[in-house]
């Protein structure tokens, strides 16, 4: 019998270790449903929406790459927290469609691993919260460490930035981030 | 050990054996799922992987100036260590303070020590003593940039100097120059404090160090409009422009022994025969002189000074004095000084209006560890107490805001429910925005009338900006009314004093989880029953300046503190005021009153005090609140804005030639705060090998002279720090594979040795 109990408890802790990476991204996926019914109320009613009643964030925008059909919703702030159910708003950073550069920042593995299919010139969609949609075009990529990013936010022109962590392979937490840098194409209509 | 014949001789029993096997596997695979779904829908807590907020936020002393890091750079840390003994004398209604700090220098350098310390936002100092060896070198009061100047000039002759600044009204600095190799010199200040009074207990707070504070950077600039100027406002860049004044090098408790030990001693003469005295944060011995005096000490030495000393003691009598009046004689005036706690009416005639209370509680970085537990413990037992006609509404706030219902909603069991849960998920991070806070909890839409307004606030109060803040509520407070609560082991009490005054409410202090439920108790019972209102004090005879002008609401359990200047004291003073709808009248002859000691010190900190608050509300012009306050610290020997003491030895000391070093000295963490919450993950020794020095003290101080610099290194003006975009489940999953596979595998083997056999 003590045959099966190595193996057994080999077995529970695997699963546990299983259980707990899919559970990130089952969260990930699950609160992104949620968002997206969020975020079409507050287009909507034009107020902030919470997804659920207890969530301390709240949808702001659509980030969407038609050629990869990828769509998410990203979430007010760039804690941990919020992070875990979207891509964030990285504070102190303006708005898209507003002057300056808009940084937005997800998981590798989640959100965000589209980014590694993104090349110069795919086009980049933004629905903001009050529904007005901006096209972005893609026309840089670069690898920057966290803290000397580059990206003065009140620059001017019209410009996006995406960041996630890089390399998209690596198993750890790494010091560099993986940015898209897109300039504003055109304001689209105001509804959608 | 497996050989061919192995296998051959166990093919016939392999069949059932395989079939088993893969339901095994099938049932693994959806026990995963389970597992996976069923803590995705147990709760949405965070995933633990996910980085906390960019600590850089709240890194003390951000913007420190190029030439004081050259100072710093070698061996700065090395330095001065510093001892400090306290001496209270409790004499009846007021507190006498003696606190020593002890410099030391152990190195073999000319040292200047600099030390940011706290006093209570009430103190009035007005004592610098500087003793060297038996020589005792007494300070006078000179405006600030004379007093800096002098002490600057002896400094460069080598004469030995001390000066005391006042940061804020609760943070002071004491400079020291030209402490030699091996010497120690003493720096003796002195202030005066009234007690506090609560209901039938009387209290008293020694901060003993000054909180990490909050500094909000000057990204976007705010103009400053004043009436008159037509239109032209000046820019104005930093909200906090001496943040490198109030933020000290604080020491990881984890990497560090505590530091600037501490011994308290106090003479209670309280005035009346003693009940319970209690120490709330410290242990202490109590030696009984007589029925009224005593003598406490901290039981177990010297401490470190991470915390607040607060003592509460009650008079034997089942009831306590309600009121208490005091005079002193100096010049040509007698000061008077009136405690009257008012009675305790039930209100028979009319049921008190429903309130609306907007709760705000601060889950920033300084609330980590135990404060935040104390918020929210606060916070629910406060949602509990709610009746289903109050309306409500919470605000959480760190550097980002959330408010939980659009607008005020009734507090029935739904939404009481749902307001616990928010605040139970609540997680203290990042950095500490009160201004839009307080603007949100202040906007009041003003529809309904029948309610009356009441803003409770819970914070520590820690950051650098409150005049900010005061001027948020001057300028919005409207019907509201603040009350704040200050949570953990260093409040800011002069933010919570302050603010709890322009706000017409009280502050209400929590420095224990043990403490919350008796003081929000009391605190209900300030907020559930009718202020006393339309306070005013009228002398009968004499001419009196009394301070504070407009006389505030007083609250249940609480005195009426007066203080008056008067040319004779003859007659009586009558307080009048309204408790609810009834009216109240209280006549005190003032011949009656008792000795004190200090009295006129109280009153021109009061003044004072009334002067800054003018100055906010802009009731008086800056000018004129200068001026005013100018004259009354100088005519009282007072430490303010605006005025330092300043000690200077007349014989030079330090040899021609010598240099003179920088040092200034480290303080702890508050107790029961989380180092890493504020400054960030701490930073690992330089792995640059040359940088490296033998000596395991001298790489200490490269840490500490590390942890100055990274902040200019990390916060390049205008760039963003990208947050942390990984997660670990690809790693968890794979090793849970990995792990699930070797166990098949093993049970495999093992079906296998056990069919053999």
């Amino acid at each position: 019998m003590p045959r099966v109990i190595l193996p057994l408890l080999l077995a529970v802790i695997g699963l546990i270790l299983f259980g707990q990476g899919a559970y990130i991204h089952a969260k990930a996926l699950v609160a992104q449903v949620l968002l997206e019914r969020a975020f079409e109320k507050s287009i909507v009613t034009g107020r902030e929406t919470k997804p659920w009643s207890w969530a301390d964030t709240w949808p702001v925008a659509r980030i969407e790459v038609t050629r990869l059909r990828a769509s998410t919703i990203v979430l007010a702030g760039s804690s941990g927290q919020a992070l875990a159910f979207g891509p964030g708003h990285v504070e102190r950073t303006p708005d898209a469609g507003e002057r300056g550069v808009a940084v937005y920042s997800a998981h590798r593995d989640t959100h965000f691993a589209f980014l590694k299919n993104v090349v110069v010139g795919d086009p980049i969609d933004v629905t903001r919260q009050d529904g007005r949609t901006f096209r972005y075009r893609v026309d840089a990529t670069s690898i920057v460490r966290f803290d000397a990013s580059g990206i003065d936010p009140f620059v001017d022109g019209h410009r996006l930035v995406l960041s996630t962590c890089w390399p998209f392979d690596a198993m750890t937490q790494g010091p560099e981030r993986y940015l898209v840098h897109a300039t504003m194409v055109e304001a689209a209509a105001d509804s959608r | 050990m497996t050989t061919c014949d192995d296998i051959e001789a166990d093919k016939t029993g392999e069949q059932p054996g395989l079939i088993r096997l893969v339901l095994f596997f099938v049932m693994q695979g959806v026990a995963v799922i389970l597992v996976g779904f069923a803590a995705l829908f147990l709760s949405f807590e965070p995933v633990w992987s996910a980085e906390r907020l960019q600590a850089g936020l709240v890194k003390p002393g951000d913007a420190r100036s190029g030439s004081l890091l050259l100072k710093t750079d070698d061996g700065y840390a090395d330095a001065s260590r510093l001892g400090i003994d306290v001496d209270l004398t409790v004499s009846g209604p007021t507190v006498r303070a003696r606190v020593t700090q002890i410099f030391r220098n152990p190195t073999k350098d000319w040292v200047e020590a600099v030390y940011v310390y706290p006093l209570p936002s009430g103190g009035a100092v007005d004592t610098l003593k500087m003793v060297i060896g038996d020589r005792v070198v007494v300070g006078d009061i000179k405006e600030r940039q004379q007093a800096k100047i002098i002490y600057e000039q002896a400094k460069q002759n080598g004469q030995k100097a001390a000066l005391t600044e006042q940061e804020r009204p609760n943070i002071f600095t004491n400079s020291v120059a030209n402490i030699g190799p091996g010497e120690t010199v003493l720096v003796q200040i002195e202030y005066q404090e009234p007690v506090q009074q609560s209901g039938s207990e009387f209290s008293l707070r020694l901060p003993m160090v000054v909180a990490p504070r909050y500094n909000p950077k000057p990204v976007v600039q705010s103009v400053d409009f004043k009436p008159g100027d037509g239109g032209w406002g000046s820019t104005k860049s930093d909200p906090v422009p001496d943040r490198d004044r109030i933020s000290p090098e604080v020491l990881d408790p984890a990497t560090n022994a505590p530091v600037n030990p501490t011994r308290i001693t106090v003479r209670l003469q309280a005035g009346f025969p003693l009940g319970e005295v209690k120490s709330h944060h410290h242990a202490i011995k109590t030696e009984k002189i007589d029925d009224s005096t005593s003598i406490l000490r901290l039981a177990e030495g010297p401490v470190p000074a991470d915390r607040d000393f607060e003592l509460t003691w009650k008079p034997a009598a089942e009831k306590a004095p309600s009121v208490g009046l005091f005079r002193e004689h100096i010049g040509n005036s007698d000061y008077l000084l009136a405690f009257v706690t008012p009675p305790a009416v039930e209100q028979a005639q009319q049921k008190p209006l429903p309130r609306e209370v907007i709760f705000v509680i601060d889950n920033s970085g300084s609330m980590g560890g135990v404060s935040i537990v104390q918020a929210k413990a606060s916070l629910s037992y406060a949602l509990g107490r709610l009746q289903p006609n109050d309306r409500f509404n919470v605000i959480r706030f760190d550097h980002t805001m959330d408010v939980l219902f659009p607008s005020a909603v009734p507090a029935d069991g739904e939404h009481v429910g749902r307001a616990t849960s928010f605040v139970d998920a609540l997680q203290a991070n990042g950095g500490t925005e009160m201004v839009p806070a307080m603007r949100a909890a202040l906007s009041d839409n003003a529809s309904d009338t029948g309610y009356v307004r009441q803003v409770v606030f819970l914070t520590d109060g820690a950051i650098g900006n409150e005049q900010q803040l005061f001027e948020t509520i001057n300028a919005l407070r409207g019907r509201s009314r603040i009350f704040m609560v200050g949570i953990g082991s260093a409040p800011n009490t002069y933010l919570m004093t302050r603010a709890a005054e322009l706000g017409r409410g009280t502050f209400t202090h929590i420095g224990s989880v043990e403490q919350v439920e008796e003081r929000m108790k009391s605190l209900f019972a300030k907020l559930e029953n009718p202020a006393v209102t339309n306070l005013t004090a009228k002398f009968s005879d004499a001419a009196a300046d009394i301070t504070p002008v407009a006389i505030p609401d007083v609250y249940r359990d609480e005195p009426l503190v007066l203080a008056a200047k008067l040319d004779k004291l003859t007659g009586s003073v009558e307080i009048k005021g309204r408790i609810g709808d009834r009216p109240w009248v209280v006549t005190l002859p003032l011949a009656n009153a008792a000795e004190g000691k200090g009295l006129s010190k109280l009153w021109a900190r009061r003044k004072i005090a009334d002067a800054e608050v003018a100055r906010t509300t802009r009731q008086a012009s800056p000018d004129d609140a200068d001026k005013t306050i100018l004259a009354l610290a100088l005519e009282h020997q007072l430490v303010t804005r605006l005025t330092s003491l300043v000690a200077v030895d007349k014989t030079p000391s330090r040899p021609e030639g010598a240099t003179l070093k920088l040092s200034e000295l480290p303080i702890n963490l508050p107790a029961g705060w989380d180092f890493e919450k504020v400054f960030g993950e701490r930073l690992r020794a330089p792995a640059n090998p040359t940088e490296r020095r033998a000596d395991d003290r001298q790489a200490q101080v490269q840490v500490a002279a590390l942890k100055r610099l990274q902040p200019i290194v990390t916060q390049a003006p205008s760039t963003v720090t990208l947050p942390k975009t990984a997660t670990d489940a690809e790693l968890k999953m794979i090793a849970g594979v990995i792990l699930l596979t070797v166990s098949l595998i093993l049970l495999m083997f093992t079906r296998r040795q056990m069919s053999l056999r």
